[in-house]
C-alpha cells in the first residue's frame, strides 16, 4: 500500500490567514509511506515539512532511527525553505537521503540546500547537524529504493531544472507533476509577426508537441497524479505565461490524456482564497466527468491510501 | 614536434576556444536584455560555430541526461527555456571578452565567420532541395556551420606554422587540408573530430566534420549529411563567399554528386539566396 499525507500544498510563499485556513498555507511537502516496514519518502521540503518533522520526532523513541528519503522536485525557495526547521536533522540517529536536481552552474545539491544553514540566514550551521545526511543528485533516471519501490524521474517545464517523479510500488503508481507548465512554441507562428520563419515555426511546434507527449507518457496510467494547478487558464494566459506553472484546465487535460485514475490539484496560488475552490472544483469535476477521473483539491492534512495492485 | 604532440596541445586548448568576434557583442547585447526574445537568442547562437557547439555540448552532456541528442537550437530553447540557454550563451561570451584574444591568427575572423555561416546556410538549402525531413533541416545547418571548427584551434595554437601551411597551399595550388597534412601530420578535419568527440556532439556532426573533404571514404549512416556539407563547402569556396584559407579547394566529389543528384550548375543557382542570408546575418550583427 502507498499512503500519502499532505503537509504543505501551497505554492510560491507560505500564506497563513483566515482566508487559507481550510486549504492550508504551508508550502509544498508530501509524506509518502509504503510497504509493511512503513518506509518513508518525503516529497519537497517546503514549510509543511516543519510539522511533519515534529510529528516524526514525537512518534519515535529516543533510540529509534528515523530513516527517510527526501525527494526535492527542484531548489526554488518554496520547495526547500522548511528544511532548516525539519527537527529530525538535529537528532542523532536520523538518516536522511536527499535526492534532487541541480542547476547547470555546477553547484552541488549539498551546497544549494546547505546554504540555508549558514549563520547569515539561520542560527545553526550545516556542519552542526547531528543527523547523517547523504546527497544524491538526480537527472532523468531510475532509482531503486528498499522493498521494490522504483522511482523514475523526468524534466518538467520550469525556469530551473525541475523533476517530475513517478513512484511505482507493487503495481501502484503515484506521479508528481509540479512545478510545471505545458511546453509551447516560443517562436512566431503568424507570418505577419516580426521574426517569423516557417521552418523555425514548424520546428518549434514539433518540439513543443513532442515534449508534451513525453510528459504525458511519463504520467501514463497513474493511480494518483499530483499536478501543478496554480492558476486558472484566464490568469495564466493573461499575465503568467512562462512562469513555469499550470492552470486547473491544463491539469485536467493532462490527467485525462494520461488516463489518470485520480487527479489531485496542487501548488495553489498564495492569493487563492478558500472560498474560490468550491467553484473551481465543481468546474474541474464537470470537465473530468465524462472519463470517470476523480478530481480533488489538495488540502493540508489530506490523507490518501492506495492499495497494492499486485 | 610530431603530429601526436601537436594534437595533444590542441586538445588542451579546446575548452578555452573563443567565439568568433562578430557575434560576441551581439550575444552580450541580446542576453543582457531582460526580455530576450527567443527569435533573437536562436539567431545569435546559430550564427556562431563555437557558441553553437558549446551550447550543444552542454545540452547533450551527461549533466542533463537527455535520452536523445539535441541538435536544434529551437528545440533546446523550448526544452530548457530561454533563461537556461541565455545563461549558457552569456557565460561563453563573457569568457571570451575576458580572454579577449578573439582575433584568429592568420584566418581573418569576419571572413572565416562568413564562410562558416554560408556553408551552414547552403547545407540547409541543399537538404531542403534533396527533400530531407523537415525535422532534420536544422541539423544540416548546424553540421555546415561547424564543419571547419577544427581550423580555429590550429590557427591559434600554431599560428606561425599555419601561415606557412596556407602559403604553401597557395604556392603549390593544393587544397588546404592536403597542405595541413604535409606540414602538421593531420588536417583541420582531424582537429574538428577531436573537438566534436571531446564535446560529445551528435554523430551527424562528428561524421560531417571528419569527412567533409573525403566523402568517398565515408561508410556509415550519415552519408547524406557528409555529401551535403561537402557540396556546400565546395560551392561556398568556389563562389568566394567569405574566407576559409582554402584558395584551391578540391573539386566536387563524385560520391556527393551522385548521392545528392547535383552538379556545379545546380549549386550555382543557390548563390543569390546564400548571399542574401549572409547579408541578413551581417545586418543583424552589425558586421562592418
Amino acid at each position: 500500500m502507498i499512503k500519502l499525507r499532505f503537509w504543505g500544498v501551497r505554492g510560491s510563499i507560505p500564506s497563513p490567514g483566515a482566508h487559507t485556513v481550510n486549504t492550508g498555507g504551508n508550502t509544498s511537502c508530501i509524506e509518502l509511506r509504503y510497504g509493511g516496514a512503513d518506509h518513508l519518502i518525503i516529497i519537497d521540503a517546503g514549510t509543511g515539512i516543519r510539522a511533519l518533522g515534529e510529528f516524526l520526532v514525537r512518534s519515535a523513541s529516543e533510540t529509534d532511527t528515523i530513516h527517510a528519503s527526501l525527494f526535492l522536485t527542484h531548489t526554488h525557495w518554496d520547495h526547500i525553505m522548511g528544511f532548516p526547521f525539519f527537527a529530525p536533522i538535529y537528532r542523532k540517529g536520523t538518516e536522511l537521503d536527499l535526492y534532487g536536481p541541480v542547476t547547470w552552474e555546477d553547484e552541488s545539491l549539498k551546497k544549494v540546500i546547505g546554504h540555508q544553514l549558514n549563520y547569515q540566514y539561520f542560527p545553526v550551521h550545516s556542519g552542526e547537524l547531528a543527523a547523517t545526511l547523504r546527497y544524491h543528485e538526480l537527472r532523468q533516471e531510475r532509482v531503486e529504493l528498499a522493498d521494490g519501490m522504483v522511482v523514475h524521474t523526468t524534466y518538467l517545464n520550469h525556469p530551473v531544472l525541475c523533476l517530475g517523479y513517478r513512484f511505482e510500488y507493487h503495481g501502484t503508481t503515484v506521479v508528481t507533476a509540479f512545478d510545471t507548465e505545458p511546453f509551447r512554441n516560443l517562436f512566431p507562428t503568424d507570418p505577419s509577426q516580426a521574426g517569423f520563419d516557417p521552418d523555425i515555426a514548424a520546428e518549434g511546434a514539433r518540439a513543443a508537441h513532442e515534449e508534451n507527449a513525453r510528459l504525458l507518457s511519463f504520467y501514463q496510467n497513474a493511480d494518483l497524479l499530483i499536478h501543478d494547478a496554480q492558476y486558472t487558464r484566464e490568469e495564466h494566459q493573461r499575465t503568467r505565461m512562462g512562469w513555469g506553472h499550470s492552470s486547473f484546465e491544463d491539469a485536467i487535460e493532462n490527467g485525462l490524456a494520461s488516463s489518470a485514475a485520480r487527479l489531485l490539484l496542487f501548488h495553489h496560488d498564495p492569493e487563492r482564497r478558500d472560498d474560490a475552490f468550491e467553484e473551481i472544483l465543481s468546474r474541474c469535476r464537470s470537465l473530468a466527468a465524462k472519463r470517470n477521473m476523480q478530481v480533488d483539491i489538495a488540502t493540508e492534512g489530506l490523507v490518501i491510501e492506495l492499495p497494492d495492485a499486485q | 614536434m610530431d603530429a601526436q604532440e601537436r594534437l595533444s596541445r590542441l586538445a588542451s586548448y579546446i575548452d578555452r576556444m573563443p567565439s568568433l568576434p562578430p557575434t560576441v557583442t551581439k550575444v552580450l547585447e541580446i542576453c543582457n536584455d531582460r526580455a530576450t526574445s527567443p527569435v533573437d537568442l536562436n539567431r545569435v547562437i546559430s550564427l556562431d560555430p563555437v557558441l553553437m557547439a558549446r551550447v550543444l555540448k552542454l545540452i547533450n552532456s551527461a549533466y542533463y541526461g537527455l535520452p536523445n541528442k539535441v541538435v536544434s537550437m529551437v528545440r533546446a530553447i523550448i526544452m530548457l527555456g530561454i533563461n537556461t540557454v541565455k545563461n549558457l550563451a552569456l557565460s561563453t561570451a563573457v569568457l571570451d571578452t575576458l580572454n579577449r584574444k578573439t582575433d584568429l591568427g592568420v584566418l581573418k575572423p569576419v571572413g572565416f565567420w562568413r564562410h562558416s555561416l554560408a556553408v551552414g546556410v547552403t547545407s540547409r538549402l541543399l537538404a531542403k532541395m534533396h527533400g530531407e525531413e523537415l525535422s532534420t533541416i536544422d541539423e544540416y545547418f548546424v553540421a555546415g556551420l561547424l564543419h571547419d571548427i577544427g581550423k580555429i584551434p590550429i590557427d591559434r595554437v600554431f599560428a606561425q606554422e599555419y601561415v606557412d601551411v596556407i602559403e604553401y597551399s597557395r604556392e603549390r595550388e593544393l587544397p588546404l587540408y592536403t597542405a595541413e597534412r604535409e606540414f602538421l601530420g593531420f588536417d583541420h578535419a582531424d582537429c574538428g573530430r577531436l573537438i566534436v568527440d571531446t564535446w560529445r556532439l551528435p554523430t551527424t556532426i562528428l561524421d560531417t566534420v571528419t569527412y567533409h573533404h573525403r566523402p568517398a571514404e565515408y561508410q556509415g549512416p550519415n552519408s547524406t549529411f557528409v555529401y551535403t556539407v561537402h557540396a556546400a563547402n565546395y560551392f561556398v569556396n568556389a563562389s568566394r563567399i567569405g574566407e576559409s584559407g582554402d584558395d584551391h579547394p578540391a573539386a566536387l566529389d563524385a560520391s556527393a554528386r551522385a548521392g545528392l543528384n547535383i552538379d556545379e550548375v545546380k549549386l550555382s543557382e543557390l548563390a543569390g539566396v546564400v548571399d542574401a542570408e549572409v547579408q541578413k546575418a551581417e545586418n543583424f550583427l552589425k558586421v562592418v
